[in-house]
């Protein structure tokens, strides 16, 4: 009842304002990013519509933009180039799927495995990607469609100085056309780079054979899709929580995003996620409920099929300067200034990120890049806590080692080195009750050492191994007590 | 929870002259049950609302942070006049209260949204007291009717304490009705009436509406028997009719001043497409109704 009413009509003006506002930005985004993914702009209009008007029913975070997007298109060119657009949208429907089994598996809780880093690195590498993306329309084309970006750019950051009432991006979108109308300009346009929706979206089956090895063909990409998609979903929802101070359901945002993908592909559109950029607009715009997204994906449509003939009339040098602009604010241009003042681990997890996934274009292979470094130098940074001293006792027969610290993979050599198996004396004593041994690799260090020294006839006593090797057990649910955790790490 | 310190009565207030009406009950309430006594502000950020008058729709460089330290700053300075005049106004009530009789009364201020802030808070509570009426009716007399349905109704059904909600002038009760239904819940409201000090030596009235039949008597001797044991003046009536304008009228004859009943046993579904008896007859009655979920 409560979340009824506030997610739907407590704040109905802004939301619709917002709703056109972010429709009139979705629309040269949708056709971009068809051209991208290499099908008709009709496609990725269809898709912006059918996925935002799922999710504002099904989402998990009300004032969210979902829509057709790049990050997602650029993973499908292969397929589309090979196999054509009915596996693509087989590939849809396959990708909504299975990212409503992840929600179900709950796996949204995996997002705290990817650091603050790889979030930066991810961000920027979608705007670089975003920006490479119209590079086609811009190299080699003629100084007629360089003046008119640059006139477009100037308008978008211009015109709100006059006036925040009307989307500046529309203003140049309009002004452009105008002018290329007018002037009787020779520039390519939309309607020249496929079709544009003539009619609503109607239900249909992907003509692909049901055999195994289309499963072959389509999966791979559809697991790319799924991973991507929710990876960017999850973060523009925590980005929309933190810009609203309110929270949001991921798994339920993870089952909205299927269930939105698998209509999308039977109602012929691509496979979309979440939008950064977008999300930021409708907020700024003060959109917050649901009935943003809802009136995002309408009058999206609407526009589309009733305008239909002046939108295939808008120069691509206007959609150039439109998406330009959403790279421009998608990247995160806090994160350059600050590589020098972060710690040089952090910034290169988000420089690799940003690397990786502008070479491969596919944003989980960044991802999965940055999280296995980010890994690599935590596990590094704790590998350098453990500190072992020692002291000879009973006139020179025993010496005592004492460890302190964690001892796992990443410090057992270290671990191992410390000890000086070469001197001459009758008994050690290793007390590790004050150290951690976390895994295999750590116990095995410990024994290599008890060999080493009974080598040297050197007699080898440990000393409470019991408590240092209680991290060892996998599961912590006994331990997740405040008391029993002080007495883990406290011993 | 520590079990050493009772539970405590909590006044729900806003800044509206309401409140004041919500603090003399409070104080009825906590001086007859002996209960400490808090006054609750909820300072609602309404994250459900956007502050929208850039429609630009352009995003330049740093655009998500200028964005975010522009609605936190925002937000700072809403929290920051609202926290102060509620700081003072709340001491204001402590102020009445502790004069009509309170010994012990405390205020807290908290954010977030009025029935989850109540919901998180009433572990530690016996009673709440609302007013039935708050800023929002204060500012828009026209749809304060619908207004009250919706807030009460999201309130009371996320609570699980009984409820006591006002709507006028404080007058100390001095007749009780108890609208009295035979079902589990009115029934553990005539055993807590039986057990509470709160109505100690008032007359009570018990109120069946509907047909005669030999369970509704039985039920209505039940609760009758329950009273009389524990020391109160009951007199029960069953009157056939349908319970809204039954107890109306009832209320009205025989000056009733306190009105017990119970709230919101339906799903929030149906109240969405029927109506709810609870909200017509909160919305009807003018006395102070408490409410038993």
């Amino acid at each position: 009842m409560k979340s009824l009413h506030q997610d739907w009509l407590a704040n109905v003006r802004n939301d619709l304002l917002a709703g056109l506002v972010v429709a009139l930005a979705l629309i040269p985004e949708a056709i971009a990013f068809s051209i991208i993914a290499g099908v008709d702009p009709r496609v990725g209009l269809y898709a912006s519509f059918c996925i935002a008007t799922v999710m504002a029913f099904a989402g998990g975070r009300p004032g969210m933009i979902s829509a057709a997007t790049g990050a997602m298109a650029l993973l499908m060119v292969t397929l589309v180039k090979d196999y054509g657009l009915q596996y693509l949208l087989a590939a849809t429907i396959l990708t909504g799927v299975l990212q409503i089994v992840a929600g179900w598996l709950r796996l949204g809780t995996l997002m705290r495995f990817v650091s603050r880093s790889v979030i930066t690195g991810f961000v920027n590498a979608l705007a670089i990607l975003i920006f490479m993306a119209q590079m086609p329309e811009l190299i080699g084309a003629s100084w007629v469609v360089y003046a008119m970006v640059a006139a477009g750019l100037a308008i978008i950051y211009l015109f709100p100085y006059l006036s925040k009432a009307v989307p500046s991006p529309l203003v140049a979108i309009v002004v452009l056309t105008a002018l290329a109308l007018g002037m009787g300009l020779d520039i390519r346009t939309v309607g020249d780079m496929g079709d544009l929706p003539d009619s609503l979206p109607i239900f249909l089956l992907p003509e692909v054979p049901l055999n195994f090895e289309t499963l072959r063909i389509i999966f791979p990409v559809s697991a790319t899709l799924a991973v991507v998609g929710l990876l960017e979903s999850m973060m523009t929802a925590s980005i929309v929580d933190e810009l609203t101070d309110s929270s949001s359901d991921k798994n339920r945002e993870c089952v909205g995003q299927g269930v939105a993908n698998i209509s999308c592909g039977f109602l012929g559109g691509m496979a979309g996620c979440a939008m950064i950029g977008q999300s930021v607009i409708n907020v700024k715009s003060g959109g917050r409920g649901r009935l943003s997204t809802l009136a995002a994906g309408i009058f999206l449509l609407l526009m589309v099929v009733f305008a239909g003939d002046w939108v295939a009339r808008i120069p691509m040098a206007a959609l150039v300067a439109v998406m330009i602009m959403v790279s421009i604010g998608t990247f995160n241009w806090a994160s350059v200034r600050d590589l020098r003042q972060h710690p040089k681990s952090s910034s290169v997890v988000m420089l690799a990120t940003v690397i990786v996934v502008v070479a491969t274009h596919d944003l989980a292979k960044g991802v999965l890049v940055g999280v296995l470094l980010s890994g690599f130098f935590f596990a590094h940074k704790v590998g350098q806590i453990l500190h072992i001293g020692s002291m000879s006792e009973d006139e020179g027969r025993v010496r005592t080692y004492k460890v302190t610290g964690q001892v796992f993979f990443a410090s057992a050599e270290r671990f191992v080195n410390a000890f000086d198996f070469r001197e001459v004396i009758e008994k050690v004593r290793i007390d590790v009750s004050r150290a951690h041994f976390w895994d295999i690799t750590a116990i095995s260090a410990l024994d290599k050492v008890v060999v080493k020294f009974r080598r040297e006839a050197t007699e080898v006593e440990v000393i409470g191994l019991n408590e240092a090797s209680s991290t060892m057990v996998d599961r912590f649910a006994v331990h997740d007590k405040p008391d029993a955790v002080e007495q883990l790490m406290g011993h | 929870m520590n079990s050493n310190t009772q539970d405590k009565v909590m006044a729900c207030v806003d800044q509206s002259h309401f409140s004041e009406h919500v603090a003399d009950y409070a104080a009825w309430a906590a001086r007859r049950l002996a209960a400490p006594l808090e006054f609750l502000h909820v300072i609602d950020h309404h994250p459900e609302i956007g502050s929208g008058e850039d429609h630009s729709g352009a995003i330049g460089v740093d655009a998500q942070e200028k964005l975010l330290s522009r609605l936190s700053s925002e937000d700072e300075r809403r929290t920051k006049a609202a926290r102060e005049q509620g700081r003072i106004f709340l001491n204001r009530l402590r102020e009445r209260a502790i004069a009509a009789g309170g010994h012990s009364v405390d205020v807290r201020q908290r954010h977030g949204e009025l029935a989850e802030t109540l919901a998180e808070q009433e572990s530690d509570v016996c009673m709440i007291i609302l007013g039935r009426r708050g800023e929002a009716a204060a500012h828009d007399q026209r749809d304060s009717g619908r207004d009250i349905g919706r807030n009460v109704e999201r309130v009371v059904r996320a609570l699980h304490k009984p409820i006591l909600t006002v709507t006028a002038d404080f007058r100390e009760p001095q007749r009780v009705m108890i609208a009295f239904d035979g079902g589990i819940v009115t029934r553990r409201g005539v055993e807590m009436v039986a057990a509470s000090p709160l109505f100690r030596g008032l007359p009570v009235h018990l109120l069946m509406s509907g047909k005669e039949s030999r369970e509704a008597g039985k039920q209505l001797e039940w609760a009758t028997t329950t009273l009389t044991t524990a020391g109160f003046a009951a007199a029960a009536a069953l009157i056939p009719g349908d319970a809204e304008s039954v107890i109306a009228k009832t209320v009205h004859q025989q000056s009733i001043d306190l009105l017990i009943m119970g709230a919101y046993s339906h799903s929030p579904l149906r109240s969405l497409l029927f109506g709810s008896k609870t909200t017509d007859l909160l919305r009807s009655a003018s006395i102070p109704t408490l409410l038993l979920r």
